[in-house]
């Protein structure tokens, strides 16, 4: 089946000779055997014009663990311009429902390993996670959880490091979702005795008494719970609007469900606490698109006291994962070092540095500005550009990114516009603002491991 | 301080006489009762007029049609034939809060401070409740000598109530 490799290079025809084909082993792969863009036989056959050259398997490939490995587009210099668009693969996700590939189960059983120490090494569970982890084995949730901070890599102070941050999380819902009409009489029992007037059978004027600190309904008094409480109902009624349009296309979360109902009831006493918790930042529309991921992970969890508690460890899981991006949604530092601007011209400079060609094409020739697309990408990340399934995959590669979750995220944002630049290049202002827009679906697997190129070669 | 959005209903016991005030009520809550009192130009308003919020039945009348003007005793009947725990009533231009075995009644007096002929000295006050759950605070605010004057009243509503059955 075999011929050496100089009559094969001699053999093929020349578009087969382009470096897309060619197949030195990435050095930032360290494990082998665990390979991010392999694929099962069914997508190798609809890119045709692979399976002629699966016949000749490349000799420096080490060991590979399917029999078809498909041809790695190694991105030295010049992006994959082949009729192997994204653009053209079936839908990768279907494949993740449906029966685990082999490198899924490898992983799934090096992350249950990694997961059953009984101090977990946060280097190595980083690496596993992100290439990604298996779907159908329920270690998602506490895969994050140990992600973010959440968990302590020791096993052992699991149980009381849950419960103390679960009682927070409780006292600070019964201190501040309290509405003022509670916190009054909480008062009044404290300073008078409560005088039985339901005996009832008492006739005659009933007695006035003083009011305490001035709190009256319409007090306009900065301390006033009753002020303060008015001042809230905008943004509860904001948090409530959204959260009801979160993702009204998945059952989870959106229709007439009792479990639909709280879920969202959830969703909104964490971004309530939040927004009480930080008057700087308070809450701003999008909040609710990154918290809910989250959410569903947790309370999917198939450990059911794991799942009781998902209100709780996700409101701190949320503040960790925002800490990082809090800057974005603070509309003052739009314009600062660390503000959504700056994070965007990064983007810029990373697309220029990686692919100038069409950097030039994008901003200067067609002049999309990167904020038209990537303020979303950015500050929402990436949750409404691809469905909800994917989105937990990138996140996956996303928060498992020692470097943290924003320099990874630049590099899938570009790695983005890199796999469609074809389509962007032939594109004018309004056909490419349309795509970036309405990204094509797309092959996540490969749009991480290009991702995961650019962290190679922008180091060299 | 009357701003919209602070207050979930408005009752009002009458003599709004005009339409500008009927509108200016309108902009601070958009579900306003009224009862008609006897100076009222709008002819549409009910004599009296029932409602639930929360656990309590409230009823609201003018008041002039109770005889005597401001009885607590016959006050206390038109409330039986309500079959209400709270009733709302006005034309004293005085603020009062009587209970009696079958609830309460309670008198905000005049928002404006209209002239009335039974009671001299008329200040501006009004009432707001807070319901919550069995218990209801009574806010009263109170215009006194260009002040506003804050007091409050607390009542609960038993739960083996006067309720007609």
């Amino acid at each position: 089946m075999f011929h050496s490799p100089q009559m094969v290079k001699k053999r093929v025809p020349e578009w087969l000779n382009s470096s897309l084909w060619s197949s030195t082993p990435s050095p930032s792969l360290d494990d082998d055997r665990v390979q991010p863009y392999t694929s099962k036989p069914t997508t190798t056959t609809t890119i045709t014009s692979s399976s002629s050259t699966s016949d000749y398997e490349p000799p420096s490939m080490v060991d590979p663990p399917i029999p078809v490995p498909p041809p790695k587009p190694t991105r030295e210099d010049k992006p994959p311009p082949q009729p192997q668009s994204t653009d053209s693969l079936p839908n990768h996700e279907d494949k993740n429902n449906t029966t685990p590939s082999p490198e899924d189960i490898s992983r799934q059983a090096q992350l249950l390993v990694e997961l059953s120490r009984k101090t977990i090494n946060l280097r190595d569970l980083r690496r596993i996670a992100s290439q990604g982890i298996p779907d159908g084995a329920g270690i998602r949730s506490t895969v994050w959880k140990l992600l973010l901070g959440y968990l302590p890599p020791d096993r052992g102070l699991w149980s009381s490091e849950l419960a103390k941050k679960r009682s927070q999380y409780k006292h600070f819902k019964d201190e501040l979702l309290m509405n003022p009409s509670e916190i009054t009489r909480k008062m009044d029992n404290c300073t008078n005795c409560d005088t039985d007037e339901s005996k009832g059978q008492g006739k005659g004027l009933l007695s006035r008494s003083e009011i305490i600190h001035g709190e009256h309904p319409l007090s306009l008094g900065q301390s006033s719970v009753w002020n303060q409480f008015f001042q809230d109902t905008e943004i509860i009624e904001q948090i409530d609007r959204d959260v009801k349009r979160t993702h009204p296309d998945l059952h989870f979360f959106s229709g007439d469900s009792s479990d639909a109902k709280s879920n969202q009831d959830a969703l909104k006493n964490i971004l309530i606490v939040f927004a009480k918790l930080n008057p700087g930042i308070r809450y701003v529309q999008g909040m609710n698109e990154i918290l809910a991921p989250l959410f569903y992970v947790f309370k999917t969890d198939p450990n059911e006291e794991d799942a009781a508690s998902a209100e709780a460890d996700t409101f701190f899981c949320f503040v960790e994962l925002l800490s990082g991006f809090r800057d974005h949604f603070c509309q003052q530092l739009d314009n600062s070092v660390v503000g959504i601007r700056s994070t965007i011209t990064k983007l810029s400079q990373l697309l220029k540095e990686h692919d100038e060609e069409l950097w030039r094409h994008l901003e200067i020739t067609t002049k999309v500005n990167p904020q038209f697309y990537a303020f979303r990408w950015i500050t929402l990340l990436l949750t409404q550009e691809f469905n909800f399934a994917d989105s937990l995959h990138i996140w996956d590669t996303l928060l498992s990114d020692p470097e943290g979750p924003q320099e990874t995220l630049l590099r899938v944002c570009c790695a983005m516009l890199i796999l469609i630049r074809r389509r962007l290049l032939a594109g004018d202002f309004t056909s490419n603002l349309k795509l970036l827009q309405n990204y094509p679906p797309t092959n996540i697997r490969h749009l991480l491991y290009v991702a995961n190129k650019l962290r190679v070669q922008s180091s060299g | 301080m009357l701003v919209p959005g602070k207050i979930q209903h408005i009752i009002c016991t009458g003599n709004l006489c005009i339409k500008e005030v009927h509108d200016y009520l309108k902009t601070l809550c958009p579900d306003l009762h009224i009862a008609r009192g006897e100076y009222d130009e709008e002819t549409r308003y009910p004599e009296t007029k029932t409602l639930t919020i929360g656990q309590f039945k409230l009823g609201l009348c003018h008041g002039h049609q109770v005889i005597p003007w401001g009885d607590l005793d016959s006050l206390a009947m038109l409330q039986r034939q309500l079959d209400v725990d709270i009733l709302v009533t006005g034309h004293t231009h005085q603020f009062t809060a009587y209970k009696h075995e079958g609830g309460v009644v309670i008198n905000p007096g005049s928002a404006s401070g209209a002239f009335s002929s039974i009671t001299y000295d008329v200040n501006p006050s009004f009432v707001l409740m807070d319901i919550d759950g069995l218990r209801v605070v009574v806010y009263v605010y109170e215009l006194i000598d260009g002040e506003v004057k804050v007091d409050k009243i607390d009542f609960k509503k038993t739960t083996a109530a006067h309720s007609a059955h």
